[in-house]
């Protein structure tokens, strides 16, 4: 009964954690929207990191219907996480990033409106990292779960 | 491996603590106490030390000594978390509780090494963002003032480098996460508040250590706000992969340990310069 209610919440825990990565990278798109500088296709017509990154929105939208009939589980959602993180920070922090910090926070004609804007994408990014580490540890969970329960039912058929 | 397969919980220990219980994690007067502590550590420590520089002569005047004091805050920052130490293992003895029960539950190496990477990742962002408030405020290419002013002997830089850091890991994150948080949990009742107040709290107490002086005379005050400002990612990073990874400090004093040690090494190599 314990284990059902650590189960529930925890499942509530990740539904609430890809909403929240969902909103914050949605925000992230309207930043680059009004900034404008750093857009492609379908605003443009260069393909470029901007439109690669709109795929998180099939992915996320496939992956909560999978979840919910229980096709996939947090495995998935860590890799989903994991590969968000590494491709923002990539095109954000990384020594070859294609759009630096400084080309939002100075892009801004109110600096606090840059420094807002490039809060909320360190928000995204260690939301997206710290929502991997949560996935990975409930993936490591089940597969131990599943392994302790695999010798009781073997037994159990046996008899 | 499914949504809906056996509970990811089954034959886990129950880790979390119980709102109910004030024998698992001790009333808030504790927090208090452990906040306070560190707080009058660092004030007392500093001023203290000042107050010697101006009486053997070594400084003229208050805002001379502290500013010659603030080089030997990596060194004496250990008092502080040796303070704090002794402040917990009171509480401890009082509550007849184990250091090792403020850890979390048992974690194996794998789950050590694994989340303390994970830690170190998840803390890239806020490295990012104190990186380009230090180029806001001081100048692009200009090292954080905390860094600057470090001024130490040799035999001192080994000390912060290999002594220091560890003394801080066994206090600081543990004073934090594994005693302030949940009496403040179990006081309020919201997790998300209690962890707010703590974070708050401890960017907070980032503004007292090193003091500074502004060049027109007295404290430096957007030293101390931009101070506060710089590590509150860290802080809100390491307190949110304190619950992800089912609250263990271990890794997380792992990823604080390696960040410390580091950039105390990097500074008494002179690579930070």
């Amino acid at each position: 009964m314990a284990s059902s209610v650590e189960g529930s919440t925890q499942n509530r825990v990740l539904y609430r954690l890809t909403w929240l990565a969902l909103v914050l990278s949605l925000g992230h798109h309207l930043d680059h929207l009004i900034r404008g500088n750093a857009v492609g296709w379908p605003v443009t017509d260069e393909v470029n990191a901007f439109t690669y990154s709109l795929v998180v929105y099939p992915i996320i939208a496939t992956g909560l219907v999978l979840y919910h009939t229980g096709r996939v589980g947090p495995g998935f959602w860590a890799l989903v996480s994991g590969g968000g993180a590494v491709f923002v920070a990539a095109v954000h922090f990384g020594p070859a990033a294609v759009e630096p910090p400084e080309l939002i926070v100075d892009h801004y004609d109110r600096p606090i409106l840059g420094w807002l804007v490039f809060g909320w994408l360190v928000a995204f990014v260690t939301v997206l990292a710290v929502t991997c580490l949560y996935e990975t540890r409930l993936w490591a969970q089940q597969r131990r779960a599943g392994r302790a329960a695999r010798p009781a039912a073997g037994a159990g058929n046996t008899r | 491996m499914t949504a809906t397969s056996p509970p990811p919980g089954a034959g886990q220990p129950a880790v979390r603590p119980r709102p109910g219980s004030a024998v698992t994690t001790g009333g808030v007067g504790g927090a208090v106490v452990v906040v306070g502590a560190r707080v009058g550590l660092w004030l007392g420590v500093q001023l203290g030390l000042a107050g010697l520089l101006i009486l053997t002569g070594v400084a003229d005047t208050a805002g001379q000594a502290l500013d010659e004091a603030a080089g030997w805050w990596m060194v004496y920052g250990a008092l502080v978390d040796l303070g704090t130490l002794g402040v917990i293992i009171w509480l401890l003895g009082r509550d007849g509780r184990s250091y090792r029960g403020l850890l979390g539950p048992p974690t194996t190496a794998w789950q050590l090494a694994l989340g303390a990477a994970g830690v170190l990742a998840a803390t890239v962002p806020a490295v990012v963002f104190s990186g380009e408030l230090t180029s806001a405020i001081y100048g692009q290419d200009a090292i954080a003032p905390m860094f600057a002013v470090v001024d130490l002997p040799p035999w001192a830089s080994v000390l912060s480098v290999l002594v220091v850091p560890l003394v801080a890991e066994l206090a600081e994150p543990v004073a934090y996460l594994g005693v302030v948080l949940p009496r403040l949990e179990r006081r309020l009742g919201r997790s998300w508040l209690a962890a707010a107040i703590v974070v708050a709290l401890w960017a907070a107490e980032h503004a007292l250590y090193p003091l500074l002086t502004s060049p027109g005379g007295g404290l430096d005050w957007r030293f101390a706000a931009y101070r506060v400002g710089s590590v509150l990612p860290f802080l809100a990073a390491w307190t949110a992969a304190y619950y992800a990874l089912g609250r263990r400090l271990l890794p997380i004093m792992v990823a604080r340990w390696v960040l410390n040690a580091g950039t105390a090494a990097a500074l008494a190599l002179g690579l930070i310069a």
